[in-house]
């Protein structure tokens, strides 16, 4: 992976340089900040999360194990009770609600985990310390014959720091 | 994730503007301001140690009282028949009602948008995980023989014989695990940003590998930000229903059963409600203080916790219209068990500790509505130490009373605490407080990039923070508070 990665301190900087380099096509962007802000995520224009798949997915598998648990065993080793059901949905429902709500949380965690592409073991190239701390952050990931183009776009709009990354 | 801030026009008054300056932190300049101050929280200082000496010396009393309990059995935990239920009980609701505000705080509060969340949400989750693995050795220590617990987990745990999935005690174990399951997620999560923070700026080599471990490789990237603010929300999505599941669940331990005061529809929104509440005093008693000691009254201001105040005053209502129903009810059943009951919980054997209920959870916090009394810090923490009080109360005057006045006459005795009781009492909130105050000096306890969500980023084209913002509150962004942070 190489690319040019760029600092700025001000949010309306960092913007309106992701739009222009956007525009120009000049690679593949990834916009570093210490805050979720909606003016970058316009400014990616990225699509919608899909996370929430893995949450329908999971919480689907929750519920349906938690009522088949529950009238499986009860089923497998019946207490019969005169005039009652010996599987009853009605308490069950109360077992069933929670795995759903066990199994989507950790589905849902699972999935940002899986479509963030975390845990990750080493930070790779196109990161800075500042990103966490009070800066923005472009990297471009682009061929060598377009960095130049990448840093004057970068500069021009006021980028602090500019450096090739390889 | 907090709510982005709104811009405020700037306006100066003398009166605080509530309603518009709720999100609003006007002596916090910039991100490394947030990060700085925060962080500079994490060193451990005399008074923690002092602290975190008390709460060992009061677990340990709660542990010692526990071997002894184990090796002289159940009976010297003050149970005499009939009331077979007693401070066990009557502390395991109290400490899962107080985990309660966590949630709340963190997922109901966030859907609902309620900027004022930003700031305490951390050290309410963090007192909702501490709080419900508080709870949870209470039902292990009631039993008796702590080492037969496991016959609770759903699996054929003795001659293929399952757990009895429509007993309550079975729910409680789903709906608590679950919680605790949940709850740690949810904290987790949300320290993830801030974890790479304190791995970024970490000198220490074995602290920056272990913070580099936890934060999981998080780069601050857009991507991840994204995925992030989805997962989170479903998280959110799912724990506002469970954090109603659990105390709803924990209510049907008493309304399934046939007791007089306990066979009751209104229990699972009463329970509920009154969990809100004491889990919001509690917050109190933690937040206050640490504003105070960690010098940090321009991050929880004191329209922060005005606004939490209305929460309280607003639960209070609706705790005090729960128990004016039930007495209510009980007249206009026409049962006589039910009347003969809440007759002798008011003006009877047991009136000293409904007339503390009442005091405390319907009376006291009327003075909420007092704006004066909202934005007085010394108040809000006396009126959390009388509303954890109450709701203590509340909970031994739902189990104690109904079990020592059932249907019979000659059943009919009373209940006395021994001094193992106590020493658990004791013990439980040393236990709690000890896992807190580690949590403090190890993790951010308050959000990092949550509150940096809530500070205007500097702008090249000026809309930024105002150089000219001061701690009271001013500058150009929002309207001066009087008194807003002290």
């Amino acid at each position: 992976m190489q690319g040019v990665l760029a600092v700025f301190r001000e949010l309306d900087s960092a913007a309106h340089a992701i739009e222009e380099l956007r525009k120009k096509k000049v690679g593949d962007l990834t916009v570093y900040s210490p805050t979720p802000r909606h003016e970058l995520e316009e400014a990616v224009g990225s699509p919608s999360s899909p996370v929430r798949r893995f949450t329908l997915v999971g919480a689907s598998l929750g519920v349906t194990f938690g009522y088949w648990i529950a009238v499986w065993t009860s089923e497998y080793w019946p207490l019969v009770t005169g005039g009652k059901a010996i599987a009853s949905w009605i308490p069950y429902t109360i077992i069933g609600f929670e795995v759903m709500v066990l199994v989507g949380c950790l589905s849902t965690v699972f999935g940002m985990f899986y479509v963030s592409r975390i845990p990750r073991l080493t930070m790779t190239v196109g990161y800075d310390p500042r990103f966490s701390h009070g800066s923005f952050g472009v990297f471009v990931q682009t061929t060598p014959d377009k960095f130049q183009v990448a840093e004057e776009v970068l500069r021009r709009h006021g980028a602090q720091e500019v450096r090739g990354e390889r | 994730m907090a709510t982005i801030a709104r811009p405020v026009p700037g306006t100066t008054t003398k009166r605080p503007n509530i309603a518009s300056a709720d999100v609003q932190l006007p002596a916090v300049k910039d991100y490394e301001q947030v990060d700085n101050e925060i962080i500079a929280t994490m060193n451990p200082t005399a008074g923690w140690f002092a602290g975190l000496g008390a709460a060992i010396v009061m677990m340990l009393i709660g542990a010692s009282a526990w071997v002894y309990q184990i090796y002289w059995g159940l009976g010297q935990a003050g149970y005499e028949p009939p009331v077979m239920w007693g401070v066990y009980i009557i502390t395991f609701v109290f400490w899962v009602g107080i985990g309660h505000a966590g949630t709340l705080i963190s997922a109901i509060l966030y859907l609902f948008r309620a900027g004022f969340r930003t700031t305490i949400y951390r050290v309410s989750e963090a007192m909702t995980v501490f709080a419900v693995m508080t709870a949870g050795l209470f039902p292990i220590i009631h039993i008796g023989r702590p080492w037969k617990f496991f016959w609770l987990i759903p699996y054929p745990n003795w001659r293929l014989i399952w757990p009895n999935f429509k007993s309550p005690l079975v729910w409680d174990v789903f709906a608590i695990s679950t919680y605790l399951t949940i709850s740690t997620t949810f904290l987790y999560v949300g320290l993830i940003p801030d974890l790479a923070v304190l791995r970024d700026r970490e000198t220490n080599p074995v602290r920056k590998r272990i913070f580099s471990i936890l934060s999981l490789g998080w780069r601050n990237s857009d991507r991840e930000w994204r995925h992030f603010a989805r997962a989170y929300l479903f998280l959110a999505a799912f724990s506002t229903p469970l954090v109603l599941s659990v105390h709803s669940v924990v209510s049907f331990d008493f309304a399934m059963g046939l007791t007089p005061g306990w066979h009751a529809s209104i229990f699972p929104p009463y329970f509920v409600a009154g969990a809100i509440f004491s889990g919001f005093a509690m917050v109190w008693t933690i937040v206050i203080p640490m504003r105070k000691w960690f010098g940090l009254k321009h991050y929880i201001t004191l329209n922060h916790l005005d606004a939490t105040a209305k929460v309280v005053l607003f639960v209070s209502l609706l705790v005090g219209s729960a128990y004016l129903i039930e007495f209510f009810i009980a007249w206009y059943s026409g049962v006589p068990a039910e009347i003969e009951y809440f007759y002798n919980r008011v003006f009877g054997q047991w009136w000293w500790a409904q007339w503390i209920l009442l005091l405390c959870n319907m009376i006291f916090p009327l003075s909420l509505f007092s704006q004066k009394l909202r934005r007085n810090t010394t108040w809000l923490f006396i009126l959390s130490i009388i509303i954890n009080l109450g709701m203590w109360y509340e909970r031994f005057d739902i189990v104690v009373p109904s079990l020592s006045h059932e249907f019979e006459p000659w059943q009919w005795d009373t209940y006395v605490p021994s001094w193992v009781d106590m020493c658990f009492l004791v013990g439980s909130f040393g236990w709690f407080f000890m896992w807190f105050l580690l949590f403090v000096k190890q993790l951010p306890v308050f959000a990092l990039a949550e509150i940096k969500e809530i500070v205007p980023p500097q702008m090249r084209g000026g809309h930024g923070h105002d150089p000219h913002a001061t701690e009271s509150g001013g500058g150009h962004r929002g309207p001066v508070i009087a008194g807003g942070t002290h």
